[in-house]
Parts: C-alpha cells; structure tokens; sequence
C-alpha cells in the first residue's frame, strides 16, 4: 500500500481505489478475506457504505437437482451467514426446505476441493488451460467427434446458450444429462396422451380432494417447498396409498397400506370408478375397496386430483391423467407448461447412450460438468469401467469425490452463492444467481469452465449477463425475472386407449429404493448438517438404514440395528434394519445412494434378505418413535373440538401479568410435514454446532429446535405424527429453578433466557426440563473449528464452548433488533415483525411466533382456538410454545 | 452395661493399645500392602479427572436426557455412607451409650472421608469446573449471586456446612487422644506432629468441662444437621419435576437409606480393623452385634421407604410415575432394581440371628451386600428415572464409560488412601472415651453395690 | 481463672495421684481448704470434677445458641437481600420464598452454632497454647495417660510453698512436685 501511495500524484481517485482493489483481492485469494462482489445487488436498498453489523441481504438463488430455489440471502460484513425463502417469489412464497437452507455450509465447507487435480495430484489451473488448450485443438480438427458433455439437469438458459455455441462450433460433439432421480415417466406420459412432452404442475391449493398413488409430493425434492406450501393453503382432504409411510403419508386422513404392486390395481380401480375407458376391472380387497370407494366419493365432489409416484412408469401416468381429465383438474388443480429442464438430446436414456458409446470407445474427451456419474447411476451401467475407455477425462465438481478420483483432471469448480449463474425454479419462473461473496478458494465457475473450452475468457458475470439483456436490475432485486414462467399450455387429449401392462410381480420380498430425506442422490454427503439431521419418520442420523416392516421383522425376529444381508442376483447390500410402522408386510425399503449400487431400478421383487448375526450401532436422534398411551400429539375429530384438557391452571401463586410484548409459538401439528426445514434453519441462524454419528448415537446431539416422530396406534398400521419441539419457554420453569448460579433465568418479555457465560455446566436444568430440549457441549465442539466455518458464524449469536448448557432461544437476537428498529422508529414492535427462523423457513407455515399478550396478533388468535393444548400439561410449566391438534380427517 | 471393654485392665493398656499403634504402628507390611493398592487406585483418580479437565464431561457416558450420570449417584452413596459416622458418634453420645467409644473415631473419620470423596464429585461432574465457586455468594463484578431456590445451591451449603461441623467434630475428639500421643511420643517428628495438633491440650478439668459443653451440644445439633443435609440431597431429585423423582417420601426414605448404608460400612471397618490392628479387646463381638442390629434396623426402615415409594405411586395413579415404575420393575434397568432389593434386604435377614451378628466375617459380607444393594439403589433411581422422562422422544439408555468407572475407582482410591492414613498415624479409637467409661461404669458398679 | 504471671518465680505446685478417686477426694479437701486457684488434670473428663474447683462457666452454650441466632439470621438476610440485589424472575416464583431459604437458613444456622461453640470453647480454655509450665513437670507426662494431678496455683491468696507443699502431701499423693515458672518477665 504504502508503494503505491508513493507513486506520482497523477492518480486519480478511481484508479487509486482500484489499485487498492486489487490488492484486496490478492488478500483475499490468498488469506481468504471474505468481501461481497460489488457487482451484485443487494436486495431492495444497496446501502452506499457497508455498515459493519448490519446485514445486507441479496436475492438470489440456490441450486438443486437442475432448478433453482429461491432464496434471500443474508451477508454480514461481506461473509453469508444465513439464506432463507424469498417471500415475493410466486413459486414458494418464502418457503424454504432443508437442502436449500443448508446450501451455506456447502459455501463454507473444509472439504470443498480447492485445487485442480491432475492423475490425483495437485496441479495448477495455468496446466489445466494448457492441457484443454491442446485437446480443443484435436477436437477442433475432429469438429467435435468424440467430444462428450455430461452434465446434471440443466434449466439454465447461459449454460443452454454455451452449450449450443460450443455445438455451433463442434458439430459432432454430443451432451449427455444424467440425474438419478428424475421424472421421465411424467413426461413420456404427456407425450403419449397430450401429444408432447409436458411438465405437470399440480396445485394442491386448488383442489379439494387429493389422492396421492404412492406419490410423496410432500417429501423432499426439488418441488417439496413449492408443493407443501400450496398444500398447506387449503389443506386438502388426502387419501394416500403406498407400501411405505411418507410425509404425504402421515398427512392423510385415509391412508392405504399396500404394496406397490397394487397401485395400478388401485388407479384402475379409481379410473373405473371415473368412467375412463380401457381400464381393465380390478379384484380389490375388503379395504382397499373401501378406501377407493370413499376416494372416489370425495373426488367426485369437484376439484379433485389424482397423483402417481414419479417411479411408477408411463402408462400408470397416462392412467392417471385421463382420470384427472375426467375429474376436470385440467388447468385447474393439475396445470401444464412446456418442461422446465432442457430436453437431453438422446431422451430418457442420454446416459445410457453416452456409456455404450464410451465402452465402445467412440468417446475420446469427456467433459463431466457438475454430475458424479460414478456413484449416483445404477451399478448396471458400469460408468465407471467405461470411464477408462476414455482417452482424456475432465470433472469439474465441488469435490474431488468418485468420479473426480476416476477423471484425468479434477477442477474445483464455484458455489453458487459466490458465482453468477441462472436457471428456473421448479415451476419455470427464471432467476439470475448472484454472488454474496467473492470467491476465497481458488475456482472457477463452470460457466467459466465450459467457456474455456470454446477458447474464451469471459467472467461468469458477462457469461450470465450476456443471457438478459433487458431487466438484469430488476431481477437481481426481485430474486427472479417477473412473469418468466412458461405460460400455462391448455392440452387436448391424443389417446384415450391406455393399455396397462400387467402389474409387476410381488415375489418374495420387494425392495423399494426411495430418495434419501437429507442426502438425496447422495450429493450432500460432505454435508454435515444435512447428514446430522435426522431421516424423518426413521430418525437415523448420519447414513441409511434397510427399512423393514414390523411384521417381517416379527417373522425374521429382527431388531433395530440388527445387521442384513439383502441379495438379488449376484449383488447384494449389507445394511442395518431398522422397523418401520406402518409399512407394507413384505416391502423393504432402502434409501439412494445405497440403492444405485444395489438396485437398477426403484423397485425390485425376488429379493432375499438375511441376517448376518451383527449388529450395528444407529445413530438415531430418537431411537423410541411409539407414543405409547400418552398424548404428546392430541387428535381432535372435528376442528372445533377442543384438545386441552384443563382449563384451570393450578398455582399456589397469585397469577402474573406479563407486559406487552410477550412472546409465544403456536405449531400447528396438521401442518407439519416433518421435512426438518426448521431444523437446519436453526442450525444455521444459531450457530448449532454438529457432532458426528458418534455422539448422536450416545444421545448427545445439540438440534436445538428436534422433530419429533411418532406412531400412534398398532405398529402393523399405526398413525404417525411429527411434532417440532423447541424450547417451550415455560412461564413456571423447572429449569430456571433448578440453576444454582442464574443461568437460566426468565425475561421480562417471557423468554425463558440462557445464559452461557453465567453457566457453570451444572446439568440440573437439563434433568429438571421435562421436554429434554437442552443441551450440552459435553466436549469444545466449536474452538476447533476450521477458519471457513467460523466464517460462516452468525455474528449475532455467541457461539458456545465446552462445558455450558444451550437451547432455543427464540431467536432472541431476531427479536432484539426488532426492538432496536422499533426504538429507533418510536413504536412498538409490530406483529409479525419478528419472525424466528424456523418460522420462516417453515414451507406450510406451521410455525407461528408473536406477542401473546396481544390478543390480536396472529399467534393469539392461534391459541385461542379449540385446536391449541399445551406438550405435557400435568407438568404445569404453563409453556409459551403450544400446539394445535391434529384433525382427524 | 458391664461388658463394653472387659479385657481393658487399666487406663494404662487402654492407651497402649491404641495409642502406641500410630506411635510405633504394629504390622507395617500389612498396611503398605494395603497402601499400595490404595495409591494405584489414588492414581487412577488423578488420571481420571486430569482426563475428565483436559476433555470434558463428555468422556463420561453422560447424555441428554440422563445429564447426571455415575458422578450423581455416587455423590449421594458416599455422603449416605457417611452419615453413619455422624449418627453413631453424635446420637449415640447425647443416649450416653457407651458401646459407641469403641466405634466412634474411625466411624467420624469414615464420615470425614466419605463428605470429601462425595463433596469431590458435583465439583469435578460439572461442566466447567474451575468456576465451581460461582455457588458461593461473594460480591462479584457480574453482580450476580447464587440462586437461593436451586436444590443444588442447598446442596452446596448444606454439604459445605457438613464438612466443616465433621472436620470439628472430629477434630475437638481427637484432641486430648492427640495430647496422649504427643506425651507418649519419642521421637522428634511425632512430637512436633502431635505437639502441634493437640494445641497444648493438658486436661484441665476446666477445660473438660467447657470440652463437655461444646462436643455435647455440636452433637445435638450434628443429628439434625445429617437428616437435615440427605433430606436436602433427596430434593436435588425431588424438586425437579421428572417422574420417579418428584415424591415426598424421597427426604425420610434417603435419610434411612444413608444410615443404613453407612452402619454397613461402620461394621465392615470395625470387622476389618478389630482384626488388623489386634483390637478385639475394645472392638468386641458385643459391639458387631450392635452395630449388626442397627443395619438391620435402618435396612428395614430403607425397605419400607421402598414399599412406600411403590405405594405412593399406586396410590396416586399418575400415568408417568406408573410407567417409570413399571419400567424399574421390568424395563432395562430393571437389574439395578432388583439388585438393590436384594443385595440390601436378602442377605440382611440373617441378621435376625445373634450368631450371624457376632460372626465377624459373616458381618462383613452382609455389610458389603447392603453397600453393593445401596449403590444399586443410587444407580436405579437415578438413571431409571432420566433415561425415561416425560417424553417417549427423549428416551435414551445410558452407558457409563471406562473413565466413568475409573473416576468411581480413583474415588475409592481417595477413601482408601485417606483412611490408611488415618489407621496408620492417628489413634483410632477414643482412648480417652474407654477410660472414662471405664471409670463410670466401675462408679455406677460401686453405687449398685452400696445400694 | 488468672494464673500467676511472669513476674512470680514459682507457678504452683502439683500432687500426683494414681486413681481417680483420690483426686475427686483431694479437689474437694483442697477446696475445703480453702484454697481458690485450685485445678485438676485427668486424662479423660470426670463428671462433677469442674463444679467441685467452682466452675460454673455457661458461656459456651450462650455461644453456641449466639452463633446459631447469628448463622440463621445471616442466612435469610443473605438470600433475602441477595434477591434484591439483583431481581431476577426464577421461573416465576416469588422473589423472596420463604420455604426455598428456610433450608440454607438451617445450615447457616448450625454452621453459626458450631463454629461459635468450638472457637468459644477454645477460646475461653485459652487454647491452642503449646507450651505451658505444668509441661515441665516431668511426670506430667501421664496425665494423658493414667495420672491425676492437683495444681495449686502460687498466686492462690493461701498459698505458701511450704504449708502449700505439706498440705498437698497430706491428700496422700504419689508425689508432689514444685511448677517453675517458665516464661521469662517482661
């Protein structure tokens, strides 16, 4: 700095400021200085000057599954430290899920790969360039023969834009799509019965009835927030039927155990009942009757739709839309647009294709852009032995995972959240990826990476602006381009005659591959608060589990934990069993990326299982899920009943009055689905530290706001219920009574406070709260933690050390600077001003957080309905956080 | 009353016996075979908790929701054993019983050692331990004090107070024995040693006399003050609202429980050192045979505490108490539950035979029985009661871990390493006591005889 | 009791004895005597012995109930004035709670009481005090063990080394020795 004051004074103040520029960025390439990329703007106001402490928030967008998913993010003092829904959307309204709330840490992860790898070794990206510099040269003479491009689904239209420059340019080149979990089958069914290939987008909130064919549209996936918060608007009456229990399961009022192979049975029976033609008559059992006769009861009460699982295959789709024709959900609670993801060139099997050709060696250079291939495809392919057919291998990825360690070059490539990029949510509306952060490892964006290739040099800012000419301002503001979605496309039928075939054999046992809840394809396996968070309705941490039924498990006398051996064929898959309630006698269920290796499709019947005689420990967040007699989760028959079971509070003491604000959480337990969105967004908002499987498994894990899981009823077919618990915030709390040197101590304004630096790790709060919602750091889980995870802290929460006790705090800091704003404004907090993190992160708005002394604010008007009763009320701690029960129907 | 010391002659072999053996002890080998073992185990308590510091709490098997583990349970065993040394020495003294004189010492001493090896664990168990004088009210720059309505604070102060009234209780005891070995003493260090300690104790009849006042009444209030402190560690579970624990009957039915463990320990030391130390002249069958009576008599008081705990909990009907008692009857645990019954109770009803109550060795493995079946008791209300709370979600077993165990053996390894200690350098019975026993039972024979 | 100061060249003269009989018989034919400063070592406490030398000190129990009232009323004071202090709402029971402190109240209560009795006692037997002129008498030894010993101190208003001395031989003592005076004038 000091040279470059030194110099002549014919610098003007502008190239001053950028000569300083430039030396901040090689701090921050080189000591990993965290600074917002003064390109990108902030959400709403672009405040001139970066206030230290105050945050900033952009619009922008994370990745998943090829769509984007909108998001706020919140940048403090130039670092990320929190995303969350942006509420303009149209899609999601500012409904998040655990993906996308969890996308930070991928930002900030250790274990992000950071150099080019060349043959494993590190290397440089100068020999990268060179290298690809070479080979575009043979290729060139080529015009592309033996070029392949494999990359994820793609819904970016500056990634679809350079792909068709670079096919311009190669003509013989060819682009392969590869993404294990995808709906081919939705697509080829409005293909064969609309006369092209459509995306179906249902809209729950439209309809009144739905019946859902083993279709979990309230599960994780890419469309989950955008799907449960249309849900939740109007809460339709469900009628579910699958072999395994689901999110969407646990929110039927009617809900079907059976196995897979009677879905169709039961889509005939339905379409029969509708009056489609060319359904075949079906054989229904005593209750499967009775369940398709009272769906069909309720669907023909008007705006009814009908769903299928995306695994199930084409014809059963078409089925189903020629009974949602029928039901008159066309345009209505079942709308169309043309797909969102780009087409692959080669159909359905863009991936099948690149492998034969690869193993016949007419792939000379394969370019794998943001996919693992190796891993995430069925073991069948054999991906990785036709790699090596493959004379030059290039991946470009966040991590040096499988397919990095089987490709010639590995380049690290940009997270979203510090690299311009653009694509469409899931239901189609386009948005513009900003930055929050300037790149602080050394990688490019694969726009970047892909434009090397054709020789450029452009930054991934100009790649992606080159793609909106008009309106780039408006859409870095707003999150999204307004109006972007594809219009809706009001089809026609082409073909009425659907011939099912036979319904799959159920030999045996049959193994059914689901996605996994939190790791998905298995891309989030670095991950640790997504591995940390627990599988809703199995509540196993940190890896996956063979679900089995309560039934087989009584027949093979298994038990949780108990080591199997499943076989098919010559392959087979170790795994411990874990009971299930409420699953299909004979159906077993096992969760990707394990499935790819074993299975080669998403059901699999002749499948044997055996005990090996093992047992493996499960770190399971909850290892006891049946709620017994008790009544944690109250069910009420009508929605006018009442749950609570006293009304009279019983005290010695004279009753208090508490001031205005006071605060207090409603849960509405109709309305969750148990997706742990919350979850992971209070681990982020509060610096909840991660423990391993390890010390989740001894029962040390720190979630400080859990969901809890429960069966209710016999195991065979139970129902199930999920319950958020936080802190309850007791007006009368044991905890409190319990401290002996005032940790824990109440507020004036009802929270019930805890005081890190005052605790002396004494645990008495701890065996005193009868909600078990504290926690220890039995060990320093934070100090060692490395620099970029420290990064990602949120300034506005102390972070703990060993030997304290900590727990929810209603995000007080929220609450804080609500105050200071309102202070500041000279008026009070107003309702719904401050909104804890779980609350906003919540996609069915379960969550409600407010004043309670304040008989009009949205969360006093939630408690005074019938529906509201306390968690535990003979333990008269008078809880701040209440639930509303669970309608029955 | 004749026979309380029938084959001390005279003052002057009463002294002898006891006092000699710090002076010139009798078998050295045997107590360093005994003292070496005592400091291994010594040194497993410095491993342990060097370990527990320089780590955490979590090297111990402790989770949410059993946060209070081994540590608890065994704070509550030692200070329960250590109650009987306070009851035999301060209820005993005010019923002028003078079978106690024997028994006495090393009882108070058990006591003494017991409170610190007991006071040791919620001191080390928490989770930031170097600031464990937070409990204290002293004015600080937080401003902040102790919180007055936590049990825990009561515990602090109630244990706090226990040690320091056992300490003096102890110590004005020994201090004309002290004076004895101070005259009797030889050689240098042993003079300077009990010279100091016995602060020129010359046995003034003054200075017995306001002796008398002082230890008398630092008896009467001992008494309260041990039902008052294990009524106060029974709150620690008591007050918090978790099934299992919240109950009335828990402050009486520790208080017998104590006792009773503590007569337990009192009769397997006087077995052990009436037989080591050649003492079976003071330590007489005719006191294992009292001491046997009151064990049993506290055992079957600790074995209506247990009937009353099950009654309360039929009587009140609460679903969570029925279930947590169903599930120490038949759950997981269950082991400890009937491991306590039975190692406390079984075993005891042999004592209803005065052959088995004078039979040292007999004695002795009762004792060890009831202290195992104490234990047990300590582990199972603890743990069956976390481990399964209010809410099916939060249940979770707990394991205690390797330096749970080694911390529990370096524990004993203080007691131990304390109390050969104690046999070894100081006089362990109260010399002073026998002889004047001795001299008013021969006035009180004089006076029968003149009437 | 005064004993004689530094500037008297004798301290008293002791009587030995060899059962405690005896020296009950010799305390109260000392006292009959006449004698005031009179006092008597045993090695263990004989009932009566202290009120036959005219010992009627009650000032440890005065202390010892002193020390309770003083422990008591600190205790609740502190945590009453504690809760003041600083007011913090404790899962919205009453600041000052009576029952809650009444247990910290009973501990500070007999802490108070002992601590009082025990320094009081030692107090007023002006102990610890390590050397003494009666140490000096070589016999002395055994009043730890199995001697009793009548000490007449030479500033007792009748005390004469040689009427004293023949006095104490007429109780029928095993012996009867002179206590030098150890401490040097000032």
């Amino acid at each position: 700095m000091e040279r470059e004051q030194a110099e002549p004074p014919s610098f003007n103040r502008r190239s001053l400021l950028q000569a300083m520029a430039a030396s901040l960025a090689l701090a921050a390439a080189n000591g990993r200085r965290a600074e917002a990329d003064e390109r990108a703007l902030p959400y709403v106001n672009a405040p001139e000057y970066v206030v230290p402490g105050k945050p900033k928030w952009y619009a922008t967008s994370v990745r998943f599954a090829g769509y984007l998913q909108p998001v706020l993010g919140k940048s403090i003092a130039g670092r990320p430290v929190k995303l969350e829904g942006n509420d303009q959307h149209p899609a999601t309204g500012g409904a998040t899920d655990l993906f996308m709330q969890a996308a930070l840490l991928g930002l900030y992860d250790p274990e992000r790969s950071q150099v080019p790898l060349h043959l494993g070794q590190p290397a440089t990206w100068e020999a990268f360039d060179t290298d690809v510099f070479r080979r575009t040269a043979e290729i060139d003479r080529a015009q592309g023969g033996g070029f392949r491009l494999l990359t994820g689904a793609v819904s970016s239209p500056t990634l679809l834009r350079q792909i068709g420059d670079l096919r311009k340019r190669w003509p013989k080149m060819r682009w392969h799509v590869t993404e294990p979990i995808k709906e081919d089958a939705r697509l080829a069914a409005t293909n064969r019965v609309l006369g092209r290939p459509l995306q179906m987008l249902p809209d729950f909130s439209a309809a009144a009835t739905v019946v859902s064919l083993d279709d979990d549209f309230l599960g994780p996936g890419p469309r989950q927030a955008m799907q449960a918060r249309a849900w939740s608007k109007r809460q339709p009456r469900l009628f579910v039927a699958e072999p395994t229990p689901s999110a969407t399961g646990t929110r039927a009022g009617d809900r079907l155990i059976v196995p897979s192979a009677r879905v169709q049975i039961l889509a005939q029976a339905i379409a029969g009942a509708a009056g489609v033609g060319g359904a075949a008559p079906a054989e229904l059992a005593a209750h499967e009757k009775k369940w398709v006769d009272d769906a069909v009861a309720a669907l023909g009460k008007g705006d009814g739709l009908v769903t299928v699982g995306a695994q199930y295959d084409e014809a059963l789709h078409a089925l189903v839309l020629l009974i949602n024709e029928r039901l008159g959900a066309f345009g209505k609670a079942l709308r169309f647009t043309d797909p969102i993801l780009a087409a692959p060139p080669d159909g359905k099997d863009s991936l099948g294709v690149l492998v034969d050709d690869m193993k016949a060696g007419r792939v000379t250079t394969l370019l794998i852009l943001e996919a693992e291939p190796v891993q995430a495809t069925p073991a069948a392919l054999d991906f990785r032995s036709a790699l090596e057919k493959v004379a030059f291998s290039v991946h470009a990825g966040l991590y040096a995972d499988a397919t990095a360690n089987a490709c010639h070059w590995h380049v690290p490539v940009q997270h979203e959240l510090e690299s311009w990029t653009d694509g469409r949510a899931p239901d189609g509306t386009a948005a513009i990826v900003q930055p929050l952060i300037r790149p602080f490892l050394n990688v490019r964006s694969p726009h970047v990476v892909l434009d090397r290739w054709r020789g450029g040099s452009a930054s991934d800012h100009d790649l992606v602006q080159a793609s909106w000419q008009t309106g780039w301002q408006e859409a870095l503001l707003a999150g999204f381009v307004a109006d972007s979605a594809p219009a809706a496309v009001t089809p026609t039928l082409i073909d009425r005659t659907i011939s099912l075939p036979d319904p799959p054999s159920s030999d045996g046992l049959v193994v059914e591959a689901r996605p996994d809840a939190t790791q998905w394809d298995g891309r989030y396996g670095h991950n640790s608060w997504l591995q940390e968070t627990p599988k809703p309705l199995i509540q196993v941490t940190w890896g996956n589990v063979v679900r089995v039924s309560p039934a087989l498990a009584r027949e093979r006398a298994l038990s949780n934990g108990d080591e199997v051996r499943l076989r098919f064929g010559n392959r087979e898959l170790l795994g411990a069993a874990w009971i299930m309630p409420g699953q299909e006698a004979h159906t077993v269920v096992i969760g990707t990326p394990d499935a790819f290796a074993f299975l080669d499709s998403w059901r699999q019947a002749g499948v044997r299982l055996e005990k090996t005689g093992k047992t493996r420990v499960i770190a399971s967040s909850q290892p006891i899920q049946d709620m017994g007699e008790f009544d944690y989760v109250r069910t009420v028959e009508s929605a006018e009943e009442a749950a609570a079971q006293h009304k009279d509070d019983v005290s010695f003491y004279p009753p208090r009055k508490w001031d205005s604000p006071s605060w207090g959480m409603s849960i509405d337990l109709d309305r969750c689905i148990g997706c742990n969105a919350c979850s992971v967004a209070c681990m982020a908002e509060n610096n909840v530290p991660v423990v391993g499987a390890e010390l989740v498994a001894q029962g040390r894990q720190m979630y400080w706001l859990r969901i809890d899981h429960y069966t209710e009823g016999e195991p065979d077919a139970p129902r199930h219920h999920f319950q958020p618990v936080p802190c309850m915030h007791c007006e009368q709390a044991p905890c409190e009574m319990g401290c002996p040197v005032n940790a824990a101590v109440h507020s004036p304004d009802g929270l019930n406070l805890q005081v890190y630096n005052r605790c002396i790790g004494t645990r008495t709060c701890s065996a005193y709260c009868p909600y078990k919602v504290r926690r220890f750091n039995w060990f320093e889980y934070t100090g060692h933690d490395p620099d970029s995870i420290r990064a990602m802290r949120n300034p506005d929460v102390t972070v703990r050390s060993r030997g304290v006790m900590e727990k929810c705090t209603y995000c007080i800091q929220r609450i804080s600077g609500a105050r200071i704003a309102a202070k500041i404004a000279g008026r009070p907090i107003r309702d719904g001003e401050v909104v804890t993190a779980c609350q906003q992160a919540c996609p069915t708005e379960a969550i409600v957080f407010g004043d309670v002394t304040d008989p009009d604010s949205a969360v006093s008007r939630r408690k005074a309905g019938p529906r509201n009763y306390s968690l535990i009320e003979d333990a008269n701690t008078r809880p701040r956080t209440t639930y509303l029960a669970r309608v029955r129907k | 009353m004749s026979d309380i010391a029938p084959s001390a002659r005279d003052f002057r072999t009463v002294t002898d016996e006891i006092v000699d053996i710090s002076l010139d002890y009798p078998d050295r080998k045997a107590w360093w075979l005994c003292f070496i073992p005592a400091l291994l185990l010594l040194m497993s308590f410095f491993i342990s908790v060097t370990m527990l510091f320089s780590y955490g709490v979590g090297v111990w098997g402790n989770n949410i929701p059993v946060g209070w583990g081994l540590a608890i349970s065994n704070y509550i065993f030692f200070l329960g054993i250590g109650h009987a040394g306070t009851l035999i020495s301060a209820l005993l003294l005010l019923l002028a019983q003078h079978w106690r004189n024997s028994l006495n010492r090393f009882a108070e001493a058990m006591t003494l050692f017991a409170v610190i090896c007991g006071g040791l664990y919620p001191l080390v168990h928490l989770g930031r331990p170097w600031l464990f004088y937070w409990m204290a009210p002293y004015p600080n720059t937080m401003t902040v004090w102790p919180q007055f309505k936590s049990p825990l604070t009561w515990d602090f102060f109630a244990v706090l107070t226990y040690l320091i009234v056992s300490i003096l209780f102890w110590y004005i005891g020994i201090v004309p024995d002290l004076a004895s070995a101070r005259d009797r003493a030889t050689r240098r260090r042993y003079q300077v040693f009990f010279g100091l300690f016995a602060l020129g104790w010359r046995g003034s009849a003054r200075h017995w006399a306001r002796w008398r006042q002082s230890y008398r009444l630092t008896a009467a209030i001992a008494v309260p003050l041990v039902v008052s402190v294990h009524s106060e560690i029974s709150m620690l579970f008591a007050a918090g609202p978790i099934a299992g624990w919240n109950s009335t009957v828990f402050p009486p039915y520790f208080v017998a429980g104590a006792a009773f463990s503590g007569f337990a320990v009192v009769s397997m030391i006087a077995v052990v050192l009436r037989h080591a130390l050649g003492l079976r002249n003071l330590v007489t069958s005719r006191h294992l045979d009292l001491l046997a009576k009151l064990t049993l008599l506290t055992g079957m008081m600790t074995a209506y505490g247990y009937w009353a705990e099950v009654f309360d909990t039929l009587y009140g009907s609460d679903p969570q108490e029925l279930e947590t008692l169903r599930d120490r009857l038949v759950g997981v645990y269950a082991w400890s539950y009937w491991g306590a019954v039975f190692f406390n109770f079984v075993p005891l009803q042999l004592l209803w035979w005065y052959r088995v109550r004078t039979n040292p060795v007999l004695l002795f493995l009762i004792g060890l029985s009831c202290v195992v079946g104490m234990w047990m008791e300590r582990y199972m209300l603890l743990v069956t009661t976390l481990y399964r709370d209010w809410l099916v979600s939060s249940w979770q077993r707990y394991h205690p871990s390797f330096w749970d165990w080694s911390l529990f053996a370096g524990m004993l390894g203080v007691f131990f390493t304390l109390f050969l200690l104690f046999v070894r350098f100081l006089p362990v019975i109260s010399a002073f006591e026998i002889k004047e026993a001795m001299f008013e039972e021969k006035e009180e024979r004089k006076e029968a005889g003149r009437a | 009791m005064h004993e004689p100061g530094p500037d008297q060249r004798v301290f008293g003269l002791v009587a030995e004895f060899n059962r405690p009989e005896r020296l009950i018989d010799a305390v109260r034919r000392t006292r009959e005597a006449g004698f005031e400063r009179v006092d008597a070592h045993s090695p263990f406490p004989i009932e009566g012995l202290a009120e036959e030398l005219g010992f009627h000190d009650q000032r440890v129990p005065w202390f010892t109930l002193l020390g309770g009232i003083v422990g008591a009323g600190l205790g609740y004071w502190m945590q009453v004035y504690t809760n003041h202090a600083f007011p913090l709402d404790i899962g919205n029971r009453p600041l000052v709670a009576p029952p809650a402190f009444m247990l910290i109240t009973f501990e500070l209560l007999v802490l108070g009481a002992v601590l009082f009795s025990i320094v009081s006692m030692l107090g007023f037997n002006h102990l610890p005090r390590l050397n003494h002129p009666l140490f000096e008498v070589d016999s002395f030894r055994l009043a730890s063990t199995d001697k009793f010993f009548l000490v007449v101190l030479s500033n007792d208003p009748k005390f004469d080394p040689r009427h004293t001395r023949a006095f104490l031989h007429s109780l029928d003592p095993v012996r009867v020795d002179l206590i030098g005076q150890t401490e040097e004038p000032e």
